[in-house]
């Protein structure tokens, strides 16, 4: 790991591969929530066999510094054009899952030149009034004994598969629960405020993000339901929608093979017609 | 000495612990509130404002009466309503609200206002306790847990300001911003009324009321006993540090209390409602199972930490003897000598100056809660008062010289 600094601000930075850069911006249960640094997670893996990947951590995720106490979803997009400056990149492919779908949005709404095309994966960040939508920060409460089950079946298909207790195990280590505690903390900090984890002023702008955008969708995702994915397709201009099965919120986990295929051949190629 | 009775105001109807966490994860934020009856909850206050209003009648120093929401552990929402009737119902008692969750209270001038009347309406009687507020009720209020600590410590100089400074003055903050502040009534206590801070041993809670003149009470009957000892040096050491003398009535601990004829009686009677207390009541944020303890609340090292305290505790008295455990988290259930003997002890041991005896706890029965606040204040209150009173005359001088 290494990290870049905005001023006095530190950004952890995951920096892997060569080639065309894709700005890679990570989700709930993500590379610097739950994986080790140095273990990246096997989507980012793949991603980087061709291009190089970029994956900075969120402000206040382990070893990226907090935003001031005001800061909402507008202040992250200007933190974004920060990280994005001081890596020099011009127009960026960008692929944000869960929050960082939300993340990437925002920017790209202010930003547009500096995003060339943009992959959401179960982005978070869009109120949809009467959707189905799992109280994520509810869930998340520890348990005095009994571990991450609850939190884990809010964020996979199957909170009892290998990849999530992999991920989110019951008998979580001293210093991986540091870094998941230390994460839900920089997530409630942007996120807290009713509707959770939603920005209730995203759904009237995103008619202005003309950027072809992929969407990926775990359709069994209980945080952001496929009404949620339908919402998304419906406001974006230029969206195509992909929902993925045996899939929750967390695609880039559960199914990393399938993730890479569709991101892979969408940035090769984004006007081609989508086949599955 | 400061002799307290404190009062929680439980729901006492829920099923036994075991049956009950078979169905609900915890008694706070979303315990269905159908649970609550309210014919059954009319008849509740009464009884429990009958106990706080006995409570000057047998001879203690002071009433205590807290704030929680959405929960069966404590139905004080507005512990200033029950205070406010208190204000007519007793003449002589020190009124501690212990305290408003200040956060929750936008803007928090509204806990200004409301201390300041209740202040002018007991004519100078009111202890106000200022709180951050636990970990359920961020859930319950939607109050952004990453900001608590600073928006706390924010609304504490506002109130205090509010308070002492002349009015109108303009308050600038991070969280809270008003042009005037200026509120009506001001406190008949002068400079303002005391302020004492409960807490459950966060060493920057326990420097911080040091530092600020203010009173410490420790929560005593979540942790081991060796866990207040540790509080109570620390807060004497940040005393000392900050300059300023020790006044012992500003350390509270904050226990269970039963008196009964016997050990055996005493103990016999208050096993089951102390199990209901903290197996039922406190499900929800202590114990094994759901602890709604929201990201940022408190700092990951500590939350950690907390985590392992409880699986150690919950550990610890799984296999081996629960009533001992639960005995000794709550040293003062027993007969008069007993419980004479160890708060003594625990008086000079922890050079502690307040204590706020919560008698009415669980589901006790409200004939035995009477029973046993009649042999705490008439049998070991005045046996341990007046030989505290003489040993801290001798310990500690210019308390004595300042009276």
């Amino acid at each position: 790991m290494t990290g870049i600094m905005l001023d006095d601000r530190r950004v952890e930075l995951l920096r892997m591969g060569e080639g065309e850069p894709i700005l890679y911006l990570h989700g709930l249960a993500d590379v610097h929530s739950v994986f080790e640094p140095g273990e990246p997670p096997p989507l980012l893996s793949q991603l980087a066999a061709g291009r190089e990947v970029l994956a900075p951590a969120h402000p206040g995720y382990e070893g990226s510094g907090e935003l001031g106490v005001h800061a909402d979803a507008e202040d992250y997009a200007f933190h974004l054009l920060d990280v994005v400056d001081e890596l020099q990149l011009d127009a960026v492919d960008m692929v944000g899952a869960s929050l960082g779908g939300w993340l990437a949005v925002e920017f790209a709404l202010r930003h547009p030149a500096r995003v060339r095309r943009l992959v959401l994966v179960n982005p978070l960040g869009l109120h949809v009034p009467r959707a189905k939508t799992g109280l994520f920060f509810g869930a998340a409460a520890p348990r005095g004994i009994g571990g991450f089950a609850e939190v884990r079946s809010m964020l996979f298909s199957d909170a009892q598969s290998a990849v999530a207790t992999e991920a989110l195990p019951d008998d979580m280590s001293r210093e991986r629960q540091l870094r998941w505690f230390g994460g839900l903390a920089a997530a409630a900090r942007l996120g807290w405020r009713g509707p959770e984890l939603r920005n209730p002023k995203l759904r009237g702008r995103l008619r202005r993000v003309t950027i072809p955008t992929l969407l990926l969708w775990g359709k069994h995702d209980r945080i952001s339901s496929v009404e949620h994915a339908r919402a998304w397709e419906r406001e974006l201009p230029d969206a195509e929608l992909v929902l993925v099965p045996d899939a929750g919120h967390s695609v880039p986990l559960e199914r990393p093979d399938v993730a890479f295929d569709w991101i892979s051949s969408y940035l090769a190629h984004p006007s081609a017609p989508l086949t599955a | 000495m400061n002799f307290f009775f404190f009062h929680l105001m439980p729901w006492p109807d829920l099923p036994p612990p075991r049956e009950f966490l078979r169905e609900h994860e915890a008694a706070w934020v979303t315990l269905p509130n159908s649970l609550y009856d309210p014919t059954a909850g009319a008849r509740l206050y009464t009884r429990y404002l009958d106990e706080l209003v006995a409570a000057e009648e047998l001879g203690f120093d002071g009433v205590v009466v807290n704030e929680h929401h959405q929960n069966a552990y404590g139905l004080m929402p507005s512990p200033n309503l029950i205070a406010a009737a208190l204000t007519q119902r007793t003449e002589r008692v020190k009124i501690c609200v212990l305290g408003n969750a200040l956060p929750l209270y936008n803007p928090p001038t509204r806990v200004a206002e409301e201390f300041a009347m209740l202040d002018v309406l007991s004519g100078g009687r009111l202890i106000s306790g200022l709180v951050v507020g636990g970990g359920p009720e961020y859930y319950s209020y939607n109050v952004n847990p990453t900001e608590a600590r600073e928006r706390f410590r924010e609304a504490v100089d506002l109130v205090l300001r509010a308070w002492t400074e002349p009015g109108p003055f303009p308050f600038e903050g991070e969280y809270y911003n008003l042009p005037y502040v200026n509120p009506w009534p001001r406190p008949l206590q002068q400079p303002h009324p005391p302020v004492w801070i409960p807490g459950l041993g966060s060493p920057g809670t326990i420097d911080y009321c040091a530092e600020r003149g203010f009173g410490y009470m420790g929560v005593a009957y979540y942790a081991p006993p060796e866990s207040f000892g540790r509080q109570a040096a620390r807060y004497r050491e940040a005393v000392a540090r900050a300059g300023r003398p020790y006044e012992p009535e500003n350390l509270g601990w904050l226990t269970t209390v039963y008196v009964a004829d016997s050990d055996d009686e005493a103990r016999a009677d208050a096993y089951e409602p102390l199990a209901y207390f903290s197996g039922n009541l406190a499900a929800g944020f202590v114990g094994a199972g759901k602890v709604w303890m929201p990201p940022g609340y408190i700092d990951p090292p500590a939350l950690v930490q907390f985590l392992e305290d409880l699986r150690a505790q919950a550990q610890a008295t799984a296999g081996g003897d629960r009533r001992e455990a639960a005995f000794l988290r709550n040293p003062l259930v027993g007969g008069v000598d007993t419980v004479r003997e160890r708060l003594l002890a625990l008086v000079q041991e922890h050079r502690l100056g307040t204590v706020l005896a919560l008698m009415s706890f669980g589901n006790l029965a409200a004939d035995k809660v009477r029973r046993s606040m009649e042999l705490y204040a008439r049998e070991v209150v005045p046996w341990v008062r007046e030989r505290a009173d003489a040993w801290f005359a001798e310990e500690f001088p210019h308390v004595a010289t300042a009276r």
